[in-house]
């Protein structure tokens, strides 16, 4: 089985983030680039159905140069190779555009299931995967928690508010899969260093036929007007309990259009 | 000259920051407030094989030497385990492993160094008595041989990890120290299985209560009739000071790397908190009374990397360490110590306060210029080993 898997670097949510003052899209040098974290969860599935079908993942990332290391660490799990899409016509794609020039990448190398992490911390629009599938004209398996394969048949339990659905396509598809999917396994030192050696291709748009028009800031659908740091958190209410207070709370919640 | 980190280093860097970035100060601050052995981080450490960085690959393990090791410890400690916490890395992989893969029988190395590779067996390393600290060579606990086996008695103490440890290398004298000629011959290392000696009544521990490094505990060790049969003597019989030098040097390096990785984990609050702080209408860091002493920590610390780096290198290619060792120990405890106290001081009234971290800093740092060795001993080897002054002693 031929296993393509998205990954994206994102600025650690653990340090500060802010957007560029000039054309308002993420500083993305500002902030240490980390894997996003779902993306960790994609992989290891990956991993897993190729240790139990055979076959092949490779990683696939558009990013900046800077994102070869997140590449690095997917390869260090235990990915065979990787695909870097970096341009700088790219910068400043939405998820519409996004979804275009992976989708072209996808076409140009090939593969029996795609998986994705179900949202990047960054961005978190969350609809990747959907346009993905739509693009490439596949079946798509979102919000997975659970993966089977059985020859072209695939499976999943996509968690919902009331348990879960059970999704039933065969391949090609794609998938994205949320966090209680696995437990990412750590690179190894053997991973690491087996990683430097594992073949990485970098593609410009040129070389998957993506179209400068179709994508970067310029042929975004939605626009960052204007934007300002969030505002101090004000002193909380505190609700003394006089024998009263569950009335209190409740009035207090109904003041703010919670109840 | 080459100052770059090998390829393999630069992995350990990377594959250890990756797991201890899921664990934060905060992580530290409760495994040691609860007196706990940080549990999740050493099952992560196992499952990516970071415990065997230093047993042979046919052995199971990654086949690195002490400079991954002492990088891994840093790493770690920098995380913010800080120096007393870092012992928890430093035991197996660091006591155990190494010494086992360089001094083992045939055996031996099959019997325990897989399981030390997973984690599954973990070692502790017993040489301090009550009455042989600095003077090591003075130990007391003696061995006398019995037909295959040997009968031990004695008492050692400050005996960290016992509780979990499956082997303890035990330090003997097979000859008297008032007759082993010279000093240094007639000491005897033993593999002794700590849940069978103690299940036998022959071994007995009793934590000792610390002011600090409290997720690994230090003890006091009964020893008790134990026997040991022959073929758990490590290295060879009465030639026990060479695998102690062997022992010796690198937990200098591991220790000291230990201690860099605290001195980071301080100056990193210090400098954090000056910039945070401000104090008649600006940060406290822009007064060069605050601002100094972090800098001048900042140039210790890397003065003391330079000098770790090169003992772990000289002993990984077979040349003479001790210098270098000592003198890594020695700046890194020092830039540790200062590290603390500069962090110390920045924060002030709230240094104080156990609501930061800088408590437990400074109380960890304070180790390193005690154990495993105390300052006034790695001085004494520079004075009269290096300089050829006159012993005092
Ligand atoms: C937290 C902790 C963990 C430890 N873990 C272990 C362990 O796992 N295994 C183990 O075997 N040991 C362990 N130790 C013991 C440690 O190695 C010893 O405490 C250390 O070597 C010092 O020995 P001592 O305590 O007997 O001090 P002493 O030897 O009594 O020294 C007391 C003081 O006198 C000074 N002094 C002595 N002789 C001279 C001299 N000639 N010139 C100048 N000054 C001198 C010393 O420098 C020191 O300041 C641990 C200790 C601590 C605190």
């Amino acid at each position: 089985m031929n296993i393509v898997v998205c990954v994206k670097q994102v600025p650690d949510t653990a340090t500060e983030r802010k957007l560029r003052s000039d054309d308002k899209t993420l500083d993305r040098d500002a902030a240490d680039g980390v894997v996003n974290e779902l993306d960790e969860y994609a992989v290891e599935e990956a991993l897993r159905l190729k240790e139990a079908h055979g076959g092949e993942v490779t990683v696939l990332s558009m990013g900046p140069a800077k994102a070869t290391e997140t590449i690095r660490k997917a390869l260090a799990m235990g990915a065979d190779k990787a695909v870097h899409l970096s341009d700088d016509a790219l910068r400043g794609s939405d998820a519409l555009s996004t979804s275009y020039a992976l989708a072209e990448t996808l076409k140009k190398i090939g593969f029996d299931l795609v998986i994705l992490g179900s949202e990047s911390t960054d961005a978190r629009t969350g609809v990747l995967a959907a346009m993905l599938a739509e693009r490439l004209g596949t079946p798509q398996l979102t919000l997975a928690n659970k993966v089977e394969v059985d020859g072209s048949a695939i499976a999943i339990q996509r968690v919902t508010d009331y348990g879960y659905d059970k999704v039933e396509a065969s391949l090609p598809a794609v998938v994205s899969v949320v966090e209680k999917i696995n437990e990412p396994r750590y690179p190894s030192f053997k991973g690491i260093m087996a990683a430097k050696k594992k073949p990485v291709e970098t593609l410009a748009i040129g070389d998957a036929e993506i179209s400068a028009d179709q994508v970067g800031l310029a042929s975004a659908w939605s626009e960052v007007v204007d934007f300002a740091a969030a505002p101090p958190r004000a002193a909380g209410t505190v609700v003394k309990d006089e024998g009263d207070g569950g009335v209190k709370a409740a009035e207090f919640l109904a003041s703010k259009k919670f109840v | 000259m080459d100052f770059s980190l090998p390829e393999s280093a630069q992995a350990v860097q990377r594959g250890v920051a990756d797991i201890c970035s899921h664990y934060d100060m905060a992580y530290w601050e409760r495994c040691e407030a609860g007196k706990r052995w940080p549990e999740e981080v050493w099952e992560d450490l196992a499952k990516g094989g970071w415990l065997g960085l230093a047993v042979p690959e046919e052995y199971g393990g990654a086949g690195q030497g002490l400079l991954e090791l002492a990088v891994a410890t840093e790493t770690l400690s920098a995380s913010g385990s800080a120096g007393g916490s870092a012992f928890t890395y430093v035991l197996t992989p660091g006591f155990g492993a190494m010494t086992l893969a360089r001094h083992g029988t045939p055996e031996q190395k099959a019997a325990l160094l897989p399981g030390l590779a997973t984690g599954e067996l973990e070692t502790c390393f017993a040489l301090t008595e009550p009455d042989a600290g600095s003077n090591s060579l003075a130990i007391s606990t003696f061995a006398r041989e019995d037909g295959s086996d040997f009968v031990v008695n004695g008492q050692k103490i400050w005996i960290t990890g016992v509780q979990r440890a499956t082997w303890m290398l035990l330090v003997t004298r097979t000859i008297p120290a008032a007759e082993a000629r010279p000093r240094t011959n007639g000491m005897t290392v033993f593999l002794v299985n700590v849940p069978e000696a103690v299940a036998a009544g022959q071994l007995s521990y009793r934590p000792i209560p610390k002011m600090g490094a409290n997720t690994t505990p230090s003890n006091m060790v009964f020893i008790d009739d134990l026997r040991v049969p022959a073929t758990n003597v490590l290295g060879e019989l009465h030639g026990g000071a060479t695998v102690l030098w062997d022992v010796l040097n690198p937990e200098r390096i591991l220790l000291g790397a230990s201690a860099l990785g605290g001195a980071e984990v301080a100056l990193r609050a210090g400098v954090d908190y000056a910039k945070q702080r401000e104090v008649f209408g600006r940060p406290i860091g822009s007064n060069q009374a605050i601002a100094f002493p972090l800098a001048q920590v900042k140039a210790k610390i890397e003065l003391a990397r330079l000098m770790l780096y090169k003992a772990a290198w000289s002993f990984d290619n077979g040349l003479p360490c001790g210098t270098e060792a000592n003198i890594a120990k020695l700046t890194a405890s020092q830039a540790a110590w200062e590290a603390a106290d500069a962090a110390f001081q920045t924060h002030g009234g709230m240094a104080y306060s156990l609501e930061y971290p800088v408590a437990r800093l400074l109380t960890d740092a304070r180790i390193g210029k005690i154990a495993p060795v105390t300052e006034e001993l790695l001085l004494n080897y520079l004075a009269t080993q290096v300089l050829g002054l006159p012993r005092s002693f």
